[in-house]
């Protein structure tokens, strides 16, 4: 058994809607950030690599099973924790009764083991003290670690999460920054988000998705080198500037396709790759449209 | 906190039980009020095992309670923790059952008090109970938490089976007391459409939700009951073999239909 | 020491259904809970059960402290009513410990007197009946009704020693300061 995920060739269709084309990949342990607009499709490629959903083309490889065939789909599905974007979390559940019913669709029968594997991953974000708390009653940042920790359920292989920290606050998102890291050491965790510096803090592979398609596969050092030299400050905003931003010292950002020189030049992070990569993007690129 | 605390020799005794009940009396007064005290009683104990029952106090408190439907599960055979599955489902929550519970009882009772059309209602409405309260146990809406559910391993046709079996088990003996009530021949005509009502919205959720395909069940079997009822006066109208038969081939086909499309069980309905 | 919530503030986190509250209130106070009980019952399987019972009570309550007095003194009274109601139902006599009725060693005699002054000496004369009969009511605070429980005798009993115990004592005392 592979310790990997590929994809080749895959592509996903709704109805006229084409959501994925043209997807290679190859994922090895550890932690690979996806990043991408609302709409470029990092929900549908979770939803894929999950096993929630089979491609319209292409194949699918997860740990070296095929999610077509059903006695190799449940084989992955004892190894996958997956995070969906959105959890729903039936009226009048507690934190603990919830994980524990996931436990049991994990098929932890025991319930000895099963309750001592959920207090474990309750603690692993930090919810040790919440357990008994109705998730209804919760903020929305608790409630994204509850559905967070059942998918860290049985510690599995590959781990699949949709803005897993969504809503989290700036202090817990540093405490599940190192339960991320700390269980990527051994398995694949593929994680989307908004958050550049989540990616930045985490990540060292990242891959950033526009309209279906992979636009940036590699990683994250040579995605912000990319922006060397084009990113500078200045007391107003630069006309000249792809975009520029107001920052917390009062002075302005400036983010521009083209080096510039004369210019009081600065480190360039990740967000401003990304910002450089979506505004540099040509309007008419053929490979975007899409295929009869 | 005073300064007065309890020296070890009297501690000691005190553990040890070889002190008086006045001295005792004075520590035990003592403890009350002296947490410095407590903590230097608490490492001495060795008559319970503290460790074992803050083990049990924690899952009495964590870990959720049993319900009633749940403990039935387990006594027909289910093992455990398949008889939580099952009963956690929205639909053993009580409220449904209890309203639909009402519904029933109310048509039984017009047909028991020997209103003409009481028959009618009752017919109409006792072959609906079980498929609605089966597509409440897992639509969508009514078990929020379907998508990290979708990837776990559990094989979604047993777990969707187990839960109809279980609410049949909890439907059928239930309208079937209430049958008893109702006038006629046949109390009972209502069962072989009931099962097919069931089969039909089973089949229909590999296609759309559960619960809109019950409630598409309703309308058609309202309105064609509503019909038959306008035209002919006796109910005898649906205990015709041929009406029970076709009624049975019914749920024979749509059960066939849901085994092979077993595989579009647990897909998310593709958006847009 | 000064950052150390209080036991009351613990109630409240408890009352928040905070785990990590409701644990260090069982970490400071099952233990000497757990020791008073013995005290009163020797079956060490009972003391366990009224122990759990105690604290899954004040999680399922907490809100029944009234703030007036110490949270430990609101814990005992939880705790020996629920010893007494699994004596209760148990069924079987459970002795209620009562060390030896040996009369106290000299030196512990003059010990008592120092200490305790009259009254500890009153009491140690008193027969273990009576004794049991006066902690239960006087000290543990019970009713006729629970000590009768716990101590596995009719309730017309308890009164009797009860009344006996008291005059005993009064005599006692009376002789003592003459």
């Amino acid at each position: 058994m592979t310790a990997s995920i590929s994809l080749r060739g895959v592509g996903r269709t709704f109805g006229a809607t084409r959501a994925l084309a043209d997807v290679d990949l190859d994922l090895e342990p550890g932690v690979i950030g996806l990043l991408g607009p609302n709409g470029a499709g990092k929900t549908t490629l979770l939803r894929l690599l999950a096993t929630a959903l089979p491609p319209s083309q292409g194949q699918v490889r997860v740990l070296g099973r095929d999610p077509e065939a059903p006695a190799e789909r449940t084989d992955i599905r004892r190894r996958l924790g997956y995070l969906p974007q959105e959890v729903g979390f039936p009226r009048g559940f507690t934190a603990f009764a919830f994980v524990d019913y996931i436990a049991l669709l994990k098929e932890w029968t025991q319930p000895a083991a099963r309750h001592a594997e959920v207090r474990r991953v309750l603690d692993q974000v930090g919810l040790s003290n919440l357990v008994t708390k109705r998730i209804r009653a919760m903020s929305g940042g608790q409630r994204r670690r509850v559905a967070l920790a059942q998918a860290l359920l049985g510690s599995p292989p590959v781990l699949i999460l949709d803005e897993p920290t969504s809503g989290v606050d700036p202090e817990q998102r540093v405490t599940l920054r190192t339960v991320l890291a700390e269980i990527a050491r051994t398995s694949i965790v593929v994680l989307s988000t908004h958050q550049t510096d989540d990616v930045a803090a985490l990540c060292e592979r990242v891959i950033v998705l526009d309209q279906g398609r992979v636009r940036y596969d590699g990683q994250v050092t040579e995605l912000v080198r990319q922006a060397a030299g084009r990113v500078w400050l200045a007391d107003q905003p630069d006309p000249a500037a792809t975009v520029s931003w107001r920052t917390g010292t009062g002075r302005y950002r400036n983010v521009a396709a083209h080096a510039r020189d004369g210019v009081e030049h600065v480190e360039p992070s990740l967000e401003d790759a990304y910002l450089l990569l979506r505004r540099g993007s040509p309007e008419n690129d053929p490979a975007k449209e899409v295929a009869s | 906190m005073t300064g007065w605390h309890l020296d070890d020799g009297t501690l000691r005794r005190y553990v040890g039980r070889t002190d008086s009940l006045a001295e005792g009396t004075s520590v035990e007064q003592h403890l009350l009020s002296c947490e410095q005290c407590r903590a230097r009683v608490n490492p001495a104990v060795d008559v319970i095992d503290l460790a074992a029952v803050w083990a049990r106090t924690r899952d009495a408190v964590e870990v959720p309670r049993p319900s009633v439907f749940e403990r039935l599960l387990r006594v027909a055979g289910l093992p455990a923790h398949e008889a939580r599955l099952v009963a956690v489902a929205s639909a053993f929550r009580g409220v449904w059952l209890v309203g639909v519970a009402a519904v029933l009882a109310f048509a039984a009772l017009a047909a028991a008090v020997g209103h003409a059309r009481g028959l009618w209602f009752f017919l109409a409405v006792a072959p609906l109970a079980p498929c609605l309260v089966v597509a409440f146990s897992y639509d969508r809406r009514m078990d929020p938490a379907l998508e990290p559910e979708m990837v776990t391993p559990y094989p979604a046709l047993r777990l969707i089976l187990l839960r109809t079996i279980a609410v049949l088990a909890l439907a059928l003996p239930a309208v079937l007391l209430l049958g008893l009530v109702v006038p006629g021949d046949a109390p009972f005509a209502w069962l072989l459409p009931a099962i097919g009502f069931v089969a039909v919205v089973l089949a229909a959720s590999t296609w759309v939700s559960p619960l809109n395909a019950a409630m598409a069940v309703s309308a058609a079997w309202l309105t064609t009951v509503w019909l038959v009822a306008t035209r002919s006066a006796s109910p005898a109208a649906v205990l015709q073999a041929r009406i029970q038969v076709a009624f049975l081939v019914l749920a024979a086909a749509s059960f066939g239909i849901f085994l092979a499309r077993r595989r579009h069980l647990r897909q998310l309905r593709p958006w847009r | 020491m000064d950052s150390r919530p209080g036991d009351e503030t613990l109630l409240l986190a408890v009352a928040g259904r905070d785990m990590g509250a409701f644990r260090t209130l069982y970490e400071r106070h099952a233990g000497w809970l757990a020791i008073r009980l013995a005290r009163r019952c020797n079956d060490r399987d009972l003391v366990a059960d009224a122990v759990q019972d105690t604290f899954i009570a004040v999680w399922q309550r907490p809100q029944g402290f009234r703030g007036d007095g110490d949270v430990a003194a609101w814990l005992w009274g939880i705790a020996i009513r629920r010893l007494v109601s699994r004596m209760r139902t148990h069924g079987s006599v459970a002795a209620v410990f009562e060390k030896g009725g040996a009369a106290p060693a000299a030196e512990d005699q003059v010990l008592l007197s120092v200490e305790y002054g009259d009254i500890g000496q009153a009491l140690a004369r008193l027969s273990p009946e009576m004794r049991a009969v006066i902690q239960a009511v006087v000290l543990d605070g019970l009713t006729a009704r629970e000590a009768a429980q716990l101590l596995h005798v009719p309730v017309s009993s308890v009164k009797t020693r009860l009344y006996r115990a008291k005059a005993r004592l009064r005599a006692v005392l009376a002789e003592g300061s003459s």
